[in-house]
């Protein structure tokens, strides 16, 4: 399959994302504007950082005057993600040049490359999840812009609640991960016991990352030695 | 209200701390392609990661959130639906949040 043929599976595959991806994007521009943030801000912040998780999460600390260092270390823990994710898929964007790798990169999305283990080999994975990047891309900008506009009418309910979102659109991808991978489950089980454990004893945010990802690695390595012994 | 300059300055962090995130951890994995046993290692990391950001975010949630998340993983097992998972979710949120008060 060639890389466009590949892309265009991208664009098609991304369809269930594509609307939660809007659904959150509005959410995103509602936030926004309460957040006192102009539209063309918000705009250039969502066609520029394109990660739903890091701008909510830099709209909690969005007050005059801005605390540079603790908005940076917010994003830089929620997307540290993208540096697993980038890492999962070394394998699989061998046949590119690396300068295109490195400028398609800008689009990596958590869905497609979740979704693009549940692909036939011969399916081209960097043009794959390029054309699902773009068609979410294409999903948040527009829902963003519809967000913001919506803001005046929405300007009297309280949506706090809808903080929550970020769990909610990570746990569909955890399921996509625990039905679609081939990987043995057992190290995400132990990662996530251990975040539970480190948070119950009151350990910092950055540390029951850290701490749960290398206990999760952990258990990989000791599986994978029972599997050969 | 905000001078333009922290928030374009504020803006332009983010995408420069997002984007190294992304490309950083296809440059590394280049590196260290070649040595065998990381790969096991590395097809795990990205499940840790979010099993690791995920559980301490639903612990620290209220009754209505434990619901909602625990709905989406109920609906996405049983039809792989993105869509109904998420709405029903979000409706759980905002619906929830309204009859129980919570």
């Amino acid at each position: 399959m060639t890389t466009y043929q590949s892309f265009l599976l991208g664009v098609r595959s991304s369809g269930g994302y594509f609307i939660s991806t809007f659904l959150f994007g509005v959410m995103f521009g509602l936030a926004a504007s309460s957040a006192g943030i102009s539209h063309w801000h918000a705009m250039f912040m969502s066609g520029t950082v394109f990660s739903a998780s890091a701008q909510f999460a830099s709209m909690e600390f969005w007050q005059a005057p801005l605390p540079l260092g603790t908005i940076a270390l917010s994003v830089a823990l929620i997307s540290s993600r993208n540096i697993l994710l980038g890492l999962s898929m070394t394998h699989h964007f061998d046949g590119h040049s690396l300068p295109r790798r490195i400028v398609w990169l800008f689009i990596l999305n958590d869905p497609g490359v979740v979704t693009s283990f549940r692909l036939d080999k011969a399916v081209d994975r960097l043009g794959y999840v390029t054309g699902y990047g773009v068609a979410l891309m294409v999903s948040w900008l527009s829902s963003s812009w519809l967000g913001l506009n919506l803001a005046e009418w929405f300007s009297h309910a309280d949506l706090g609640s809808l903080d929550f979102a970020g769990p909610l659109v990570m746990s569909t991808m955890m399921v996509l991960f625990a039905k679609g991978s081939k990987s043995d489950p057992t190290p995400w089980i132990v990662s996530g016991l251990a975040s539970l454990v480190l948070f119950e004893i009151g350990t910092p945010n950055y540390l029951i990352l850290i701490l749960s990802v290398v206990i999760g690695v952990l258990a990989a390595i000791v599986r994978g030695r029972l599997n050969h012994a | 209200m905000l001078e333009q300059y922290p928030i374009l300055v504020a803006i332009g962090m983010m995408s420069a701390i997002v984007y190294t995130t992304r490309v950083g951890g296809y440059l590394l994995g280049l590196q260290i392609r070649h040595i065998g046993w990381l790969r096991p290692i590395l097809e795990a990391l990205p499940g840790c990661a979010l099993m690791a950001i995920l559980v301490p975010a639903v612990r620290q949630g209220n009754l209505i959130e434990i619901v909602a998340v625990a709905s989406v993983v109920g609906i996405m097992w049983k039809t792989d639906n993105v869509v109904i998972a998420t709405v029903v979710g979000m409706a759980v949120l905002l619906l929830g949040e309204s009859v129980v008060g919570v």
